[in-house]
């Protein structure tokens, strides 16, 4: 018989490395024709932090992330970065570009300033002009106060900067310290029909509730959820590996190392948390691997609730899953009430 | 040596290529059509699919000369110079390729499934990707662009009959 359930788990997991220093340097030049050029030693592998970091760029200078270029990835000619590991490329990329791209600001508020009859203070970047804040109409394109800067201030508008998050070595003898710069948090909720005859689980919903700081690009935050949840759910049911008791993987190939396809995931819903980290680029912080961490005590939760059973081996197979329903159900049998039956004889 | 001569993406090919050859090993190293990957070459993962006849095939599974006078059409075919296809145009929308290793054949399998099924339910295109394994997305924004680019290329014909 089929029964339902629903299973909850809670996470936090920090961003960058645990006290170690992990920086991230970058470069950002403000063009004449009012483009930038981002320069960073980060890796895109496909889960858009390119298209953040530009988007930061962008936001940080005023102009459409379009206008910015990001160059990355190589170590002839970009700044060094720790890399796209510890969930920590919008966080601590992101910061270094922020900062980055804040300094080439700064030159082009200085040069415009004279320009527009102001203090650079009184300044602001956008819709791709210099403007005068509360006065935009009070305005010079960007363009032309990169090119005001470098060929009649010889100062071209360019920035540098890096960033290591803060953090305090832990004590050895407490434990005490503040081995990482931020933390995210999440929440996932699943539910799943478990088949008590034959110990299959499907993972019918999972319901993600992220916080990552400002969502800089809501659509690639809700990718990394989703691609976190299939991990999670291959991690909660179906991905192992095995090996010969000379450690010799047995099964080092897709054909026996079973991963989720398209069949196997259920219906996903994201929630993304409003939060803002004032420590971060615009409030952000991160999201990559904490995605995977809930899923699997989510669904082991939701096993529990449709069925009693605690499965504390993953991933868990059907095997195990009906495994534990036996245990489930032999603690579930009443206990003989021999003490009580003496004491009856005994008043006897 | 073994002489094939097939139709690729309209354009009719010739190569010799050892007995052995695998249609996608032909494709990748005598076309240089290098959109179909080559990832596990048993026919687990998907990421060689190819559309033979209206059908999709794991490349790796088929060999060169069984291609012999069959039409195929990879990825390649798809685009043109100025405007991608629906379906490839539709996955940009969604964000529904990360790392995109699997994308040439998730989107080749998807094609195959619209031409033969224009308005498909979620459970028929989830049916059409099993085939695909993708380790970074868990498919939800593919299956999304899917139904979009059906959406899309119903209209397209709607417009085209009118």
């Amino acid at each position: 018989m089929k029964k339902r359930g629903r299973g909850i788990a809670c996470m936090w997991y920090p961003i960058g490395f645990t006290v170690a220093a992990n920086p991230s340097a970058a470069v950002v030049k403000v063009n004449e024709d009012g483009t930038a050029t981002v320069l960073t030693g980060t890796v895109e592998t496909g889960q858009g932090s390119l298209t953040v970091l530009g988007q930061i760029a962008a936001e940080e200078l005023g102009i459409a992330t379009d206008d910015v270029h990001v160059v990355s990835a190589d170590t002839d000619t970009t700044p060094m970065d720790t890399g796209a590991i510890a969930s920590r490329t919008t966080y601590v990329t992101g910061n270094a570009i922020r900062l980055a791209a804040e300094k080439a600001k700064e030159i082009l508020f200085q040069v415009a300033a004279p320009m527009l009859g102001v203090k650079p203070e009184q300044l602001e970047a956008r819709d791709r002009k210099i403007q005068v804040k509360n006065y935009p109409q009070r305005c010079i394109g960007i363009g032309e106060v990169a090119n005001q800067a470098q060929f009649v201030m010889g100062q071209p508008a360019l920035g540098s900067a890096s960033f290591n998050p803060p953090t305090v070595a832990l004590d050895p003898a407490t434990g005490q310290g503040k081995p990482f710069a931020t933390y995210v948090y999440a929440t996932q909720i699943a539910e799943v029909d478990v088949d008590d005859e034959t110990g299959e689980v499907e993972v019918l919903k999972i319901v993600a509730s992220h916080d990552c700081g400002t969502a800089i690009n809501p659509m690639l935050v809700e990718g990394q959820i989703e691609g976190g949840i299939s991990m999670g759910v291959g991690f909660a049911l179906q991905e192992e590996m095995l090996f010969d008791n000379k450690g010799k993987q047995l099964n080092p190939n897709l054909t026996n190392y079973i991963m989720p396809t398209s069949l196997d995931m259920p219906e996903i819903e994201v929630d993304i948390v409003k939060n803002y980290d004032p420590t971060g680029p615009f409030g952000a912080k991160g999201v990559g691997e904490p995605t995977a961490v809930p899923t699997a005590a989510a669904i082991m939760n939701a096993i529990y609730n449709a069925t009693g059973a605690r499965v504390y081996s993953l991933p868990a197979t059907p095997e195990r899953v009906l495994a534990a329903i036996k245990v489930a159900r032999s603690k579930q049998l009443p206990k003989p009430k021999k003490a009580a039956k003496s004491k009856r004889i005994a008043a006897h | 040596m073994t002489d094939v001569t097939l139709k690729i993406n309209g354009e009719t090919r010739s190569a010799a290529v050892p007995p052995e050859t695998t249609l996608l090993k032909m494709l990748r190293e005598s076309f240089s059509l290098t959109g179909a990957k080559l990832g596990c070459d048993v026919g687990d993962c998907g990421a060689c699919t190819v559309i033979v006849d209206g059908l999709p095939v794991n490349s790796c599974l088929m060999l060169a000369g069984q291609a012999d006078g069959r039409e195929v059409l990879t990825i390649e075919g798809l685009a043109t110079p100025d405007h991608l296809h629906p379906i490839q145009k539709t996955f940009e929308d969604c964000a529904s390729l990360q790392c995109g290793f699997c994308g040439p054949g998730v989107i080749m399998s998807s094609k195959a499934l619209l031409d033969a099924n224009p308005n498909p339910s979620v459970a028929e295109i989830r049916d059409a990707l099993a085939g695909n394994l993708c380790r970074c997305t868990g498919y939800t924004k593919m299956i999304e662009a899917v139904q979009q680019a059906a959406q899309v290329m119903r209209s397209a014909k709607s417009k085209r009959a009118a």
